[in-house]
């Protein structure tokens, strides 16, 4: 398939400003690239499909990418998955090599990107083609499994999370049943406006953006000690690509990890830093200088967090699974766009598949250069005061959820009132993102549900005696379950006090 | 046994099946996760001491209720007086808000960043990419 059949020259300008955008985001710390993809989303709605996929990814990929100059810098995560970034990133700053840090990580990103580029390439087509086969049970099964990422993904408390993700179920099922067209959970007085139920996206940006401005706010709206930093002049030490030799096992190893973590649904983006960091630290033949500033180490995370990206995206495009907040606003994306992701969605939707391959390619050779060659002058991006940056995104949230259905007020509404919710929510220990993702696959489940139960006459059984496939679905939810619950036990042990993620 | 995991399908029931189940969770959950909590108050002994703060310490009332404040009217103006004027004035308002004080340079600030974004939006959005504003 020809490269400029799919993409337009449009398209790729969209995606190099996604990933300009990106990097912007993933560098201020508090923001992320979820953030970033969920205030594009409306740009995206009045964009041909390919380009806006391309826009979308170049935000993903930049997103995530950026996240190292914070940490670099600063020893803050500019997203999660770059926390041990900072592990060897930061005290290569300390010790004058900063920019050096940022050029290794750049190249570990870039590696990473393209390896799990390709595993998705030749894997996503496989996975889906067996998923075609699902009937409706397998589907309920399938969405279980994809809702038991709300266990993994609990902070704290395990059955707050879980009941906030129930939440989200049941908020996602107000407005009409499509089998009977009859209304449900509708409060008196607005049976039209919520006939459809809430839309996602307003929801979505409510809770990711308006609510984490209401928290600044409470907080006094007071400029991060990180916008005191000075960045320092160096000319020691420059970086050449020699560092990279003997690096290529633990380079590949990692971006190895990130991919296959990325594809388990909720393990999430610190997993990845954090395993492929634990594994170079296991393998290294100094163990005892990772942590002091040395490039292995800045290698194995960078390169897992970018394998993330086409690790998450299998399960998305081959099964409809969203494994984590990110790609979870990506399925909001896709369904705007009038397309169903899920097995089909590769068969059904070839130029698309061909577009988000290329959009990836493109986006991770673009972060490349983009960083590489200006990475001095976007490191100052950490500097824009919050008084400039909030409001800017306050209006632009207020257009998208105008736009999304093109002009309905009440959106703006449900904006607000998301925005507060999720601010309460964060009070009283109601977990966002599991709620998040409860309330975007809230619908799927009762609907396959009821098909199921259909099929069978009402028998819960079905569930268990409808084949093979079947069970291994089930296994593997146990397996989620149980891997969630000990995960948790252990952090708890460990009394972790590490940075957590704001998304 | 066989009775007990069949559920009787209605047609004209189908649509509150689902919610009824998630209800149920939902207070199973809460009842499971209200006793777990009696039951650690009771180990650590601290079954009536409750202490709950909604605000952090020492919070920012202006700010916080004024951003509160500021979105509901920006909101309930939108519609009425249209996308450019209701922007250019919640921007410069919130803008201001956020700075914290009035002095000519912040008010300068708050002006251009009103402004500029506004108009920005306005264009691109509007013009360009033909997004129905309000």
């Amino acid at each position: 398939m020809d490269l400029f059949e799919i993409l337009s020259p449009l398209s790729v300008l969209l995606c190099f400003i996604g990933v300009f955008i990106g990097i912007i985001f993933g560098a201020i710390p508090g923001m992320t690239a979820t953030m970033a993809i969920a205030l594009f989303l409306p740009i995206t709605y009045s964009l041909d499909m390919v380009d806006a996929i391309a826009l979308l990814i170049g935000l993903y990929v930049g997103g995530i990418s950026g996240g190292l100059v914070p940490a670099v810098l600063l020893n803050i995560p500019g997203t999660p998955s770059s926390l041990c970034t900072t592990f060897d990133g930061y005290p290569m700053t300390q010790k004058g090599d900063g920019e050096k840090a940022l050029k290794i990580g750049i190249t570990a990103s870039i590696i990473g990107g393209f390896f799990s580029l390709t595993v998705l390439y030749f894997f996503a087509p496989v996975l889906a083609s067996v998923a075609i086969k699902f009937s409706s049970v397998e589907k309920f099964l399938i969405i279980v499994f994809a809702l038991t990422v709300i266990a993994s993904i609990s902070k704290g408390s395990l059955l707050g999370g879980i009941f906030s993700g129930f939440i989200g179920v049941y908020l996602s099922l107000i407005g009409m049943f499509a089998d009977n067209n009859q209304l449900r959970l509708i409060p008196p007085g607005f049976e039209e406006e919520l006939a459809y139920g809430f839309s996602l996206l307003p929801v979505l940006i409510g809770l990711f953006a308006i609510a984490q401005i209401l928290q600044e706010s409470e907080e006094g709206m007071k400029a991060s000690p990180h916008q005191t930093f000075d960045f320092k002049k160096e000319k020691k030490n420059p970086f050449t690509f020699k560092i990279f030799n003997g690096q290529i096992i633990n380079t590949v190893r990692s971006s190895m990890i990130g991919t296959f973590i990325g594809m388990l649904p909720g393990v999430g983006g610190s997993a990845a830093s954090i395993s492929s960091y634990s594994q170079a630290k296991n393998f290294s033949k100094h163990p005892e200088k990772l942590g002091t500033g040395e490039p292995e180490g800045l290698i194995a995370s960078e390169s897992a967090n970018n394998g993330l990206i086409g690790g998450a995206l299998i399960p998305l495009l081959s099964l409809g699974i969203p494994g984590d907040s990110t790609t979870a606003v990506l399925v909001g994306a896709l369904l705007l766009q009038g397309i169903q992701v899920g097995p089909l969605f590769i068969p059904t939707n070839p130029d698309l598949w061909d577009g988000i391959i290329y959009a990836l390619i493109i986006a991770n050779i673009v972060m490349f250069f983009l960083m590489f060659f200006s990475i001095k002058y976007m490191a100052k991006i950490i500097y824009i005061p919050k008084y400039i940056i909030y409001p800017v995104i306050i209006v632009m949230c207020v257009v998208g959820s105008y736009a999304i259905n093109n002009g309905v007020m009440f959106d703006v509404w449900t904006l607000l009132l998301f925005g507060l919710a999720g601010y309460v929510f964060t009070k009283i220990g109601i977990q966002v993102a599991p709620f998040l993702i409860g309330f975007i696959l809230g619908k799927d489940l009762e609907k396959y549900f009821i098909d199921s139960l259909k099929g069978s006459g009402g028998d819960l059984t079905i569930f268990f005696t409808k084949g093979p496939i079947a069970l291994l679905l089930w296994v593997l939810i146990a397996i989620s379950i149980i891997y969630a619950i000990m995960d948790n036990r252990r952090s708890k042990k460990a009394g972790d006090q590490t940075i957590t993620p704001s998304t | 046994m066989k009775d007990l995991l069949t559920i009787e399908l209605k047609f004209s029931e189908y649509h509150t099946i689902f919610p009824k189940i998630m209800l149920t969770i939902l207070m199973f959950l809460a009842v499971l996760m209200l006793l777990l909590n009696i039951a650690k108050r009771i180990k650590e002994g601290t079954l009536t001491a409750f202490r709950y703060q909604f605000f952090i310490d020492n919070y920012d009332r202006l700010k916080f209720y004024g951003t509160i404040v500021l979105l509901i009217a920006y909101a309930l103006v939108l519609e009425r007086i249209g996308f450019l004027p209701a922007s250019i004035l919640f921007m410069f308002l919130i803008t201001l808000l956020f700075i914290g004080n009035v002095r000519k340079q912040s008010i300068v600030v708050s002006l251009a960043n009103s402004l500029a974004t506004s108009f920005v939006i306005w264009y691109l959005f509007g013009q360009l990419f033909d997004i129905t504003l309000p």
